[in-house]
């Protein structure tokens, strides 16, 4: 039986790995016996670099690990250094934060999705994700001055005010946003040909998701009932109401829908911090930018945050200097990849594209 | 000079095919004249057929890309000539500058021939078309009794072509999209050719242009709705685009059996593709929806087939559009499980209408 066996290499530089992961899959026909990624092809040292310059100096490091999703990355490194620190942050900086942090939700689960749709042969459904996600980038575009990397949130508040344009701009964005993701969700949800592809397809259970150390939306999908806003609150999470997605089936159609539910639940939240930002300063005056460089921290921290892929930290250690001890990163994507060859086992190839694009990898996230 | 030869070839087979020997006199007591005539009429109308052939490959790839980029919020082709119509042409010029690369462990002969197996057949095809009629005179290259029978035949052959072009790449994603083309073919041959039998059994003859006088009252699709169904999915499966287009399945197979082909190689790949989604289109025009003949005959038959074709390229290319991917075995089940038995369940339709209404059709 042996020799019946082909070993196929899918990446680095394969149309359908979100990157550069490399796949080695052993094949029998069409069914994969064995599957074991290979990671690595992007690793950039993020984490060394970080602890080379003063603290604030790390965000441009943190800002390019999940590139989709940019300013969860920052919130993450931002809320360890400010409880390193002690700093306090105005509320108006923290509201903010959360409504740029939810709408960059939105965006990466739009990525996701186009993706998806290009890797299940469906070309068109990408184009109008990535017409929705423009207009998200063009509100970060008029907020922090740039599209796609923002080095936006500064340790103790944010970087720049929020103007009444963009808020108008977010508002009409939240306006019609829902009409528009029903549209894309029947692309796909009332295709039998992507139900049938994805239903059973990819399937992790509760146990193995929870032993690999599993989060977001898979975890989800999986039926566990965990997410970091509503279970460890940051920021004002217990102020918003919200509901958390939750299905039990494990595979990628249920992914799918928790993806989408997500969106849905990020629209609410945002609605409802976008009423309730308060007047007031957006930076702490403590942290000014000629201050950031020489902020010190003393000891270690870790605050979970609720990215898009999962559950994403950074655990930071000061030694009392300028410059951080130690820059840790937790990303979701990387643990989330190592359950990948339970998923594969006995699948076909072509549930391998599914599956591996249903974790939704990102790959500055995954290699750091 | 690849495509010099390749030109060639397909007359000389042409000639072949129409039983004209290069000999100085005629076989059945014809004067000499009209022989000559006779085989610069049809040197005419070979030339003509590519022609036609390659024009609407043109127009369909220019209409694909507009199409497709209308229905995704773009612009499409939009650079060169009149609202971008001569971004093929440049296309084709560019895929003709590239290096010929042939893979180093590959079977040298078999990767560089595949491309013409796929594409010769789309041109034979339309050989076969009866474009119309002009008063008595048939726009018909051939109008032989067998027309259906050497189309059948014709179509079966491109496949061959993917599956040589994959088998001898020497790649593993080419390999998969080879065994995968041979998978699908036996998924859907048999049953499309079962339902092609339905509509000649029907008609009475195996000739395109008895099928089309056949349709003069009634076209098959009418009676033969299920074979129509069949015999279209057949059809989409056979120019494998989405949701069937498992040998070449852009995301999985890095592009299946092509992967190791460029410049010109693959952009015969290309025109077979699109080629044969003409061919398709043509052929069921002609078998379900009464070919060139229409309610007025005011207007030329050629102008109503093309309408009717025109009606299917449009239903093939949103289907491209707007379609995912099927699974291989998901494709299988529905070939054996659902086309088979239908087409066999048409066929059993069609013989008792033959035999009871025969008349009437």
């Amino acid at each position: 039986m042996e020799d019946k066996v082909i070993e196929v290499n899918f990446g680095p530089q394969h149309p359908s790995t979100h990157g550069v992961l490399r796949i080695k899959v052993k094949l029998d026909g069409e069914i994969i016996m064995d599957a074991y990624p290979v990671i690595g092809y992007l690793h950039r040292n993020a984490e060394k670099l970080s602890e080379m310059g003063a603290y604030p100096k790390a965000l441009i490091y943190i800002d390019r690990l999940d590139y989709v999703a940019s300013l969860n990355n920052e919130l993450g490194y931002v809320l360890s250094a400010e409880k390193l620190m002690d700093a306090q942050v105005p509320e108006r900086a923290q509201w903010i934060r959360m409504m740029l942090v939810e709408l960059n939700r939105i965006a990466s689960h739009l990525v996701w999705l186009g993706t998806h749709g290009l890797d299940m042969g469906m070309l068109t459904p990408y184009f109008y994700c990535w017409r929705e996600r423009e207009r998200i980038l063009r509100i970060f575009d008029e907020i922090t001055g740039s599209r796609l990397l923002y080095n936006y949130f500064a340790i103790g508040g944010v970087y720049s005010d929020i103007t009444p344009k963009a808020i108008d701009m977010i508002k009409e964005f939240l306006s019609d946003f829902g009409s528009k993701l029903e549209e894309i969700q029947a692309i796909f949800a009332k295709n039998y040909i992507y139900v049938k592809r994805t239903r059973d397809v990819g399937k992790l259970s509760l146990e193995d998701a929870l032993s690999y150390g599993v989060t977001g939306p898979l975890l989800r999908a999986s039926g566990k009932k965990w997410d970091l806003r509503k279970n460890q609150p940051y920021l004002y999470y217990d102020q918003v109401n919200f509901d958390i997605p939750v299905r039990q089936e494990g595979d990628v159609y249920a992914r799918f829908q928790v993806r989408i539910e997500e969106m849905r639940q990020s629209i609410k939240i945002a609605q409802q911090v976008i009423s309730k930002i308060p007047e007031g300063e957006f930076y702490n005056k403590k942290f000014s930018k000629p201050m950031l460089v020489r902020l010190k921290g003393t000891g270690d921290s870790y605050v979970p945050t609720e990215s898009p892929k999962g559950e994403y930290g950074v655990y930071l250690v000061g030694d009392g200097s300028t410059i951080p001890y130690r820059v840790r990163i937790r990303s979701p994507s990387f643990a989330n990849l190592s359950a990948l060859p339970i998923m594969l086992k006995g699948y076909k190839i072509a549930d391998l594209t599914a599956t591996v694009s249903s974790l939704d990898p990102v790959f500055g996230e995954v290699d750091r | 000079m690849n495509l010099f030869f390749f030109l060639m070839s397909i007359l000389y087979g042409l000639l072949k095919f129409l039983h004209i020997n290069f000999i100085p006199y005629t076989w059945d007591g014809y004067p000499v004249g009209l022989w000559i005539a006779y085989l610069i009429i049809s040197a005419v109308e070979v030339i003509l057929v590519f022609a036609i052939a390659m024009i609407v490959v043109v127009i369909l790839v220019y209409v694909f890309r507009k199409y497709m980029a209308d229905l995704q919020n773009r612009i499409g082709p939009n650079r060169l000539g009149p609202w971008g119509t001569f971004q093929l042409i440049a296309d084709v010029f560019k895929l003709l500058q590239k290096q010929d690369i042939v893979p180093a462990n590959a079977d040298r002969l078999a990767f560089k021939i595949a491309p013409y197996i796929v594409f010769t057949p789309v041109i034979l095809g339309f050989i076969l078309i009866p474009f119309g009629n002009v008063s008595i005179l048939n726009l018909m290259v051939t109008n032989f009794q067998y027309t259906v029978l050497f189309l059948v035949a014709v179509m079966i052959v491109s496949p061959l072509g993917e599956i040589i072009g994959g088998l001898s790449s020497h790649n593993k994603f080419a390999l998969y999209g080879a065994l995968r083309s041979a998978a699908q073919d036996i998924g859907y041959e048999v049953p499309m050719m079962i339902s092609i039998i339905s509509i000649v059994i029907l008609a009475g003859s195996y000739s395109a242009n008895a099928i089309v006088y056949a349709q003069r009252n009634l076209p098959f699709i009418i009676p033969e709705i299920l074979g129509f169904i069949v015999f279209f999915l057949a059809m989409i499966a056979k120019q494998s685009i989405p949701p069937f287009d498992l040998p070449e399945s852009g995301s999985e197979l890095v592009s299946g059996f092509s992967t190791e082909y460029s410049g010109m190689r693959y952009g015969i790949f290309y025109m077979a593709n699109f080629g044969f989604m003409a061919l398709a289109s043509f052929v069921v025009a002609t078998l379900y929806l009464g070919g060139w003949e229409g309610p007025f005959s005011l207007i030329p038959g050629l102008v109503w087939l093309i309408i009717k074709a025109a009606v299917f390229m449009i239903i093939f290319l949103l289907s491209w559009i707007a379609l995912g991917r099927t699974r291989v075995d998901q494709f299988l089940n529905m070939g054996w499980k659902y086309l088979l038995p239908l087409s066999i369940l048409n066929l059993i339709i069609s013989t008792g209408l033959a035999f009871y209404v025969g008349g009437w059709f």
